[in-house]
């Protein structure tokens, strides 16, 4: 009997004595950092929602790079003994890890919220800019190089709106450099050219007060040709009395050089000479006495300068007159109205009326804020 | 002295059995990395990266509790497994909605370079139909200019559809049918105001 007491107590203190040493055990045993990481884990997750593989990529890297140290730690540490474990490495990496991915989220968030804001203004000045120049160069002849390079920033910029849209701002800032870089610096080009264009304004002013002053004190008609606006005014007693739209040499900026260069002269000339009927083949025509003695001195400067080859010639037989409304700057030189309108001027004009010539008979500033 | 030696076996084994009786699911592992990295071959990044992301974060969730359960004394994968058995589903499921997303945007540029193309070319025709009047050819050659840009875009979209970069290529080309679009607006508005004049 005593013998069955002795093993019933053996076995009750095995019984108990295994799990006290589990238990033990267990209260003993080094806890990893499982709340850390999964800290950390949600804090890279975050990240990535906003964004940060792309608007924080290095320090969002770095942040994948300590967890993944966390991780490497952590399972070294499993594999040893029970007692034995240490976890303060993998519980450093997954604290600099939910950092670093708390930083890289934040940074995100203000770098694509600043980003969005930036190209918002970036797009929007650049449609400005779009329009400006559609504004002041779309009659201006530029050169083939400009103007491609005007078309190619606004595709750009179309493609940065696209992108924009989407959400996808670094795309979209690649899209508005780009484009702003094209864009600026053909207006830049463009502008130094009309800049140079304007410089003889005030030649051009003296020109229209003595035309409009003749017209005045003759009562008498004048004829001021504005070539930039492309307006042909007609002045009476020192009025505008008609205004007609006008066409010019394919080659109108500046003033005419030689014979071919398609350039529309400047100056004050005159009525020289009316044709109509088979005596023109542009309905009707006023010839001017281009080139006046002005213009006879500047080309042979230009011979002697050794600016223009000594073969060059100085050409002439620069018209008002007719077939002209075709919308687009076509002629030799001369200066194109329509039949109609071509009519109503030689009515009223007769040899010997003055015809100035000038770039603009407003100033630069007012082209562009106009 | 026999029943003692059995006891106490017994004890041993039940301690054993307790804290091994759980194996890491390695199969279901390996079969769900290998439906995420077939789901990432599939572009899955690019075209569905929401859904990516969620399967990647829970595989991440699954490999940290794998080492909870591998550093306790009495482990249990069984949760584990049955968490890999989603995630295995939800890696295929954005294998197949990538691959699905991928023909949309493929065939969403396909639609939109025809349409493109053919407000290209009724842009030419209205070309010949605009008013050339005050300044309109001068416009109509400045056009010219942007619609030859616009087919070099179109070109460009093509070469990147060719490439299987549909995403860069749906882009490039809804940029060009918005300019082609524009120029086609104004050149209809500028014939209809022709028209409308001559109706007076």
């Amino acid at each position: 009997m005593r013998k069955v007491w002795r093993d019933v107590l053996i076995f009750t203190a095995i019984a108990v004595s295994i799990p006290l040493i589990i238990l033990l055990l267990i209260r003993f045993t080094p806890k990893p950092p499982t709340a850390e990481m999964q800290y950390a884990r949600e804090s890279l997750s975050m990240a990535e929602k906003n964004k940060a593989d792309t608007y924080s990529k290095k320090i969002y890297t770095t942040a994948k790079i300590y967890y993944d140290s966390a991780m490497v730690n952590w399972q070294r540490e499993n594999k040893r003994f029970l007692y034995f474990r240490d976890y303060e490495r993998v519980l450093m990496f997954a604290e600099l890890s939910a950092k670093k991915a708390n930083q890289a989220g934040d940074n995100s968030l203000s770098s694509s919220s600043n980003l969005k804001i930036k190209l918002k203004e970036k797009i929007s000045a650049l449609n400005d800019l779009v329009t400006q120049i559609n504004g002041l160069f779309t009659t201006y002849p530029l050169s083939t190089e400009i103007r491609n390079r005007i078309s190619k920033g606004k595709m750009l910029l179309s493609e940065a709106d696209v992108a924009y849209k989407k959400g996808q701002y670094l795309q979209a800032n690649r899209k508005v450099t780009d484009s702003e870089y094209l864009l600026t610096a053909s207006y830049e080009d463009a502008s130094a050219n009309l800049k140079n264009y304007f410089r003889s304004y005030s030649t051009w002013k003296n020109w229209i007060d003595k035309t409009i002053n003749d017209s005045r004190k003759n009562r008498d008609y004048s004829i001021i040709i504005d070539k930039f606006s492309r307006k042909l005014l007609v002045y009476f007693n020192g009025s505008i009395k008609h205004e007609y739209e006008a066409e010019l040499g394919k080659n109108w900026v500046g003033d005419k050089r030689v014979k071919g260069d398609k350039a529309t002269p400047e100056g004050m000339y005159r009525i020289t000479k009316k044709f109509d009927g088979s005596k023109t083949k542009y309905y009707k025509a006023l010839l001017l006495d281009y080139p006046n003695d002005e213009d006879k001195e500047k080309f042979k400067a230009e011979i002697a300068r050794g600016t223009l080859p000594a073969s060059a010639r100085i050409g002439g037989l620069i018209e008002i007159h007719g077939n002209g409304g075709k919308g687009i700057d076509w002629t030799e030189g001369c200066i194109a109205l329509t039949d109609k309108e071509m009519d109503s001027v030689f009515k009223i004009v007769r040899v010997g009326t003055p015809v100035t010539i000038v770039g603009s008979t407003v100033e630069l500033h007012d082209v562009v804020d106009r | 002295m026999k029943n003692k030696v059995l006891m106490g076996l017994a004890a041993i084994a039940m301690v054993a059995f307790l804290s091994s009786c759980g194996k890491v699911p390695q199969e279901k592992i390996d079969a769900t990395n290998a439906a995420i990295t077939a789901a990432q071959t599939a572009e899955a990044a690019v075209y569905v990266p929401a859904e990516f992301a969620a399967v990647q974060d829970s595989m991440k969730a699954i490999t940290a509790a794998v080492e909870v359960q591998k550093g306790k004394l009495f482990k249990k994968f069984g949760p584990i497994s049955l968490k890999l058995d989603e995630t295995l589903a939800a890696a295929n499921k954005v294998a197949a909605d990538a691959v699905t997303k991928k023909a949309e945007v493929k065939k969403e540029v396909e639609t939109l370079m025809t349409e493109v193309k053919a407000v290209l070319e009724e842009n030419t025709a209205l070309m010949k139909k605009a008013p050339r009047g005050k300044e309109g050819a001068a416009v109509l050659e400045a056009m010219k200019t942007d619609m030859a840009t616009i087919e070099a875009s179109v070109a460009e979209a093509q070469a990147l559809y060719d490439k299987g970069t549909y995403m860069d290529a749906l882009n490039k080309v809804k940029a060009a049918k918005e300019r082609a679009t524009g120029i086609n607006t104004e050149l209809k508005d500028a014939i209809a105001k022709v028209k409308g004049k001559g109706k007076k």
